[in-house]
């Protein structure tokens, strides 16, 4: 044997080390434990939306007024999508912990971080393993839809791609953690336990203090819970999709400088912080993006039509002043119907709740709502669109705009037989993936890095 | 390759260029108020086999650690080719194949060969040469994890082999090996000092490092104890006729 000459190494193809990656993911149990778990805990949410969606669709197809209530996107697909949820913040950590802690614990690091890569490249090949784990664990989910298909079912494209999205970067979310947490602990173990404090923890949290006023609903709003809510309505947020990708992206930068086992604490804790601090400033620019597009087919976060035309040419600044007190039902009324449609479509609002603002207040005013535009104003208690928007429009001093024709939402009622469905999640679908993963498990050939013996140097 | 002899491995190194490729000065790492190691000096030239000789627990991993840069040295310096460079730098000269890992136990072990032979643009059959050499078929469809001590020790060896760099850093090569495959490996290794490479081997077992290594670092509880050629060491203690044991046994 004569060896090549010496030489420095300074670079490597990226694409030995993703397929290095993508074997240890698949290659673990823990991948393949979940998927079966996944099976019945999507398919009976599956289950049960058929269910529920058939017995409301039965009433639906004598009424077109009750069919117009029947979106497939609430009724199936969020449901479904839901169960899918439950599986990623439960199970799909330890799945990405594995990813990097197999390796810490096998001793296999100190000989990852000698490679000519950079700590960075090691994480983004990492991530893209776990993501493509990800994909694979969405396998039942994305077989529930073609069921709903099969049965036939609506889907519109918009709104599940949104709804699809949305899952992906709560995924990409709780892999980056599970990075991260894998980096900075010893074990597998301490990482699952840093892991779940922070997804079970922010849905625990999400459940307990969500809808409370004040510090409550800020410390609420930092649940990984309500980054999904969003895509859930159908509404897809730039400003969102940036920062969730921003958080992810920095927890892995976090892990890759967490990874390094020859840098002193010192140095590792001053890297730290100033890839916090970018990504706080990062985060503050993201809050300022304010595109937002509502992808439902019903068009339920946006006015009519003919409104969202007029409004946005509204250009002098509306001020709204709410003496109403977050928890009130009204207020959420308010929110809901008008406010969050008028943020998307106004360029210039401003929206106070007044400080005296208590549901036992005996001020008159509570429950009133201010409206000012330019140098007129007025007062209203109403929390219907239909009140509230000739009053801007009065302040504004342009006329009602014409309803622009277009097609009403039809409603998609479908009593379908459901059997087929269970037999799927509980049968066909776990024995196709015990059939992969033992297909997986053979080992292959290596005949083309073989010499025969007089063949040898 | 049985019944090689010490003196015929060593042959040959006197002819060889013996500008220093590595050069070590005060390098020292404390665990807490444990001393690991303390002001280790040595120079290391290309072709040649440096044996980091010690008891367990002398500072011998701790000593390849620091060097590579898988572990802070607490102060000292590292020079590669006259140049004082950052531990993150010093893997571009210098690949440490460690003690006691099971790289990607769940993988085969052809699947871990060719992973790094492409991170090195390693082509097939230089590859295949290397697993040749090493007696790796048989094992090529195992996962790491049923592996044997002696072949892990030879997957290792591979790993290392497959790496280009100017300096290779052993711990405990011949762990697992037992006499014969000792003797096999032997010859390997000093071809690839042949071929221009400083190797840097910490070995607990005596007449293992006595076997192959041009130069020594003795080490006891952290502090470089002596070093140098084995005459040069028996010159130190006035025994002329010791063999590396007794010499150890002298200086520590």
């Amino acid at each position: 044997m004569r060896s090549p000459e010496p030489r420095r190494i300074s670079a490597a193809p990226f694409a030995p080390l993703l397929a290095k990656e993508l074997r240890e993911v698949l290659g673990g149990r823990a991948l393949w434990i979940m998927l079966l778990l996944i099976c019945p805990l999507v398919g009976y949410s599956f289950f049960q939306a058929l269910s529920l969606y058939g017995e409301s669709s039965v009433a639906a197809r004598q009424s077109a007024v009750l069919a117009v209530s029947l979106s497939p996107f609430d009724g199936i697909l969020v449901p479904t999508f839901g169960a899918f949820y439950v599986a990623v913040t439960l199970l799909f950590p330890f799945v990405a912990i594995r990813a990097l802690s197999h390796e810490k614990e096998s001793g296999s690091l100190r000989l990852l971080i000698q490679l000519p890569y950079r700590a960075v490249t090691v994480m983004l090949a990492k991530a893209l393993a776990v993501m493509c784990a990800w994909l694979l664990a969405s396998l039942p989910v994305v077989s529930a839809v073609v069921i709903w298909m099969m049965l036939g079912g609506h889907i519109a494209p918009a709104e599940t791609l949104t709804l699809v999205a949305g899952h992906a970067l709560y995924g990409l979310l709780v892999g980056a953690i599970a990075l991260f947490s894998a980096a900075i602990t010893e074990s597998a173990a301490s990482a699952a336990i840093v892991t779940l404090a922070l997804t079970i923890g922010s849905w625990a949290l999400d459940l307990t203090i969500a809808g409370r006023p004040g510090l409550f609903e800020w410390i609420a709003r930092l649940s990984l819970t309500q980054t999904l809510k969003s895509f859930e309505q159908g509404l897809f947020s730039a400003g969102l999709v940036f920062g969730m990708t921003l958080v992810a992206a920095s927890l892995l930068a976090l892990a890759g400088i967490w990874l390094q086992p020859g840098d002193r604490i010192q140095t590792k804790l001053l890297r730290s912080l100033a890839c916090s601090v970018t990504t706080v400033a990062a985060l503050a620019a993201a809050a300022l993006i304010t595109f937002t597009r509502d992808m439902t087919e019903d068009r339920r976060n946006s006015f009519p039509l003919a409104d969202e035309r007029l409004l946005p040419t509204l250009t002098a600044p509306l001020e709204i002043i709410v003496h109403l007190a977050p928890e009130d039902p009204r207020y959420v009324d308010l929110q809901r119907n008008v406010l969050a449609k008028l943020e998307r479509a106004m360029p210039q609002l401003t929206i106070r709740i007044a400080v005296e603002a208590r549901p036992d207040a005996d001020a008159a005013s509570y429950g009133s709502i201010e409206y000012r535009y330019g140098t007129r104003s007025d007062v209203s208690r109403s929390t219907s669109p239909r009140e509230i928007l000739p009053i801007i429009y009065g302040l504004a001093g342009v006329q009602l705009p014409a309803p622009v024709p277009s097609t009403d939402y039809p409603g998609y009622p479908l009593v379908a037989n459901i059997d087929l469905a269970l037999v799927w999640f509980l049968g066909a679908l776990p024995l196709l993936i015990i059939g992969a993963w033992l297909w997986h498990r053979r080992p292959p050939s290596f005949a083309f890095v073989t010499v025969r013996k007089g063949e040898q140097a | 390759m049985d019944g090689i002899s010490p003196a015929s491995l060593r042959s040959g190194i006197a002819a060889r260029p013996s500008a220093a490729i590595i050069e070590v000065s005060g390098l020292s790492k404390r665990y807490g108020e444990q001393v690991a190691i303390a002001d280790i000096c040595f120079v290391a030239s290309a072709g040649q086999i440096l044996g980091i000789i010690g008891p367990n627990g002398a500072g011998k991993t701790t000593l390849l650690e620091t060097l590579v840069g898988l572990l802070p040295a607490d102060s000292g310096a590292v020079c590669l080719d006259g140049q004082d460079v950052s531990p993150s730098r010093r893997r571009q000269s210098m690949f440490y194949v460690p003690d006691e890992v099971r790289p990607y136990q769940d993988q085969f072990v052809g699947q871990v060969l060719m992973f790094f032979g492409a991170v090195y643009r390693r082509p097939p059959a230089g590859i295949a040469q290397i697993i040749a050499t090493l007696e790796l078929q048989p094992v090529l469809g195992k996962r790491v994890h049923a592996l044997s001590k002696g072949y892990r020790r030879r997957l290792l060896l591979a790993l290392g082999l497959l790496a280009p760099h100017p300096i290779l850093l052993m711990d405990e090569p011949f762990d697992g090996f037992d006499l014969r495959q000792t003797r096999q490996m032997a010859p390997l290794l000093r071809r690839e000092a042949d071929n221009g490479r400083a190797l840097l081997l910490s070995i607990h077992q005596l007449p293992h490092a006595e076997r192959i290594c041009d130069r020594f670092i003795l080490l006891a509880a952290g502090r470089n104890c002596g070093s140098g050629t084995l005459d040069e060491l028996r010159d130190r203690t006035g025994l002329p006729q010791a063999n590396l044991e007794e010499v150890f046994l002298a200086l520590t």
